[in-house]
């Protein structure tokens, strides 16, 4: 017989605590700027375009990573991609077990090198690769200009 | 230039440690390791590394703090923001620039003083496109661990044979900290956590502290050590944004092994590698690595993890120290602890779990969810 479970629990210890204050704003860039706001205000998905390699980028970035060349043109997403890889967390994100799964995905589009990883809005037991699906967005006044603008990726015809 | 580990030094690994600090854990490791190689490291050391990321360590500026439980006050140190086998390349290359000729690398984890150690993990996501969705950071693992298997067609079941194994393998281990005696079943029956990776699938975290002593042949030679050497070592970084970089293989591990096995001149890794110690923190990063260091073909590793080929007795044994699963998640310790692992079966000193007649081994580093950044050492004794 031996054990399994065991005390990681430092808190059950003699111990100080301590907190490190680490608050920020994140700069969402040159790149991020044109996707986000194309996001919010028109409810398309932009990609950076590298003509040199001939990629269209997304995330959009400022910068090639195969040729390290500047990118200045955008080209728009298709508005339909495909679940190119998914898990089904029982966990939400400080580890506490969740009462309803949650399906996330990598969802890739034809042409773009790339994707999204987002959360994939169907139940764990219709979650299956090569799905066909949309972004489901906020209503536009209800959108800031940020990822979480994309509630998550929906069913094409749901 | 030759370079060759002249001294082990570990603490046991543990899934928490009440007794000592972080630097007392340092401060034990170091003096084993002195001891082991015969080396004052006031006198007789030229270069100290560590290798630490501060957010794990609870602090900044890590390496301010380093010197004192190392022996290295007033002397040369510098922290490697990385993994440990990152850490053990900087020492081969300081020593190889002839500057230096005994340098003293170091890593350790002491992640049960982490209270939010999946706010840690989750801080490396990236804070514009990844972290704001509001995941656990696992789900990186549960998304590619799918990749893997759809793209190998490897099955769940190897996954749960590459767990049983590595904590069985943890029992032989005096200092790993989960040996368990753990059935493939059992695994498969474990709580779903981020699918298709279970509960058992996940590495816990643990304690610990390792340190190693390298030194120059002509340094080896006057200290009279044995060494192992280093015959080669390498390093890689795939694309850091989780969109664009490869889900099914372990390109920085591939690219690592490659430099790592030109330096060493080694051709024909399956023939000429005796035996592996590779991260396995999610149990299908073992199958992944192997494939990426060419020590099975694509799609293979599960296959031969289910057969047994990578158990103690198998053709290639695999993890021999229990690995991460059966030893406990040390975070940056996790590579220098796996060249220490390598380095103690060459010398023939690892006890209950040594490998008959091994002559040559590779030890290969990943650093964790989410990143893309992985080392591989070739270690070697004799000519």
């Amino acid at each position: 017989m031996t054990f399994l479970e065991r005390t990681t629990d430092a808190r059950k210890l003699r111990h100080w605590e301590g907190n490190m204050e680490a608050d920020y704003i994140y700069t969402s860039g040159v790149a991020g700027e044109r996707f986000f706001v194309a996001l919010r205000d028109q409810g398309k998905m932009l990609a950076s375009r590298c003509a040199a390699c001939g990629l269209d980028y997304l995330p959009a970035r400022l910068f090639c990573e195969d040729c390290f060349a500047e990118l200045t043109e955008f080209v728009d997403v298709p508005q339909e991609g495909r679940v190119a890889g998914l898990t089904v967390a029982h966990l939400d994100r400080e580890g506490v077990r969740l009462s309803r799964p949650q399906v996330w995905a990598f969802v890739t589009f034809q042409g773009i090198r790339g994707g999204l990883v987002h959360r994939l809005l169907v139940p764990p037991g219709r979650a299956r690769v090569g799905l066909a699906v949309r972004p489901k967005l906020k209503a536009r006044e209800d959108r800031v200009g940020a990822i979480t603008d994309i509630e998550g990726f929906e069913p094409v015809g749901s | 230039m030759r370079v060759g580990i002249i001294g082990i030094g570990m603490t046991a690994f543990r899934p928490s440690t009440p007794e000592y600090s972080w630097k007392e854990l340092m401060f034990e490791a170091a003096s084993r390791a002195y001891a082991d190689a015969d080396v004052d490291p006031r006198t007789q050391v030229d270069s100290f590394i560590t290798c630490a990321e501060d957010y794990y360590e609870g602090f900044g500026i890590f390496d301010e703090f380093t010197p004192d439980q190392l022996g290295g006050a007033l002397r040369r140190v510098c922290t490697v923001t990385g993994d440990g086998l990152q850490g053990l390349a900087n020492a081969f290359m300081q020593i190889q620039t002839g500057l230096i000729e005994v340098a003293v690398v170091e890593a350790h984890s002491k992640a049960s003083d982490l209270i939010t150690l999946e706010g840690i993990v989750e801080h490396a996501l990236d804070p514009i496109w990844n972290k704001p969705l509001g995941a656990h950071p696992f789900v990186v693992a549960g998304l590619e661990a799918d990749a893997f298997l759809r793209g190998t067609k490897t099955s769940p079941k190897a996954l749960a044979a590459v767990v049983a194994k590595n904590r069985r393998n943890g029992l032989r281990n005096p200092l790993a900290a989960y040996g368990a005696d753990v059935d493939p079943e059992h695994v498969l029956r474990s709580e779903e956590r981020f699918a298709p990776l279970r509960a058992l699938d996940i590495a816990n975290p643990a304690d610990g502290c390792v340190v190693l002593v390298l030194a120059s042949e002509a340094a080896a030679k006057r200290l009279h050590a044995n060494p192992v050497w280093v015959r080669g070592i390498g390093w890689a970084t795939d694309s850091p944004g989780l969109e664009t970089r490869d889900w099914v293989q372990a390109t920085y591990a591939e690219l690592a092994a490659r430099m790592a096995y030109r330096l060493a001149k080694v051709r024909r890794p399956t023939s000429e590698i005796h035996f592996a110690e590779v991260d396995d923190r999610f149990s299908y990063k073992e199958l992944q690595h192997l494939e990426a260091i060419g020590l099975a073909k694509r799609g293979e590793a599960g296959r031969k993890a289910s057969k047994g080929e990578h158990d103690l007795a198998g053709p290639l044994p695999v993890n021999a120290s229990g690995g991460s699963l059966g030893c406990g998640n040390v975070f940056e310790a996790t590579g220098l602890h796996r060249a220490a692992e390598v380095a103690l079966q060459l010398r023939g000193d690892a006890g209950t779990h040594q490998l008959d007649g091994v002559r040559v081994g590779v030890a290969q580093s990943w650093r964790f969810v989410p990143s893309s950044t992985g080392a591989v050492a070739v270690l070697g004794v004799g000519r």
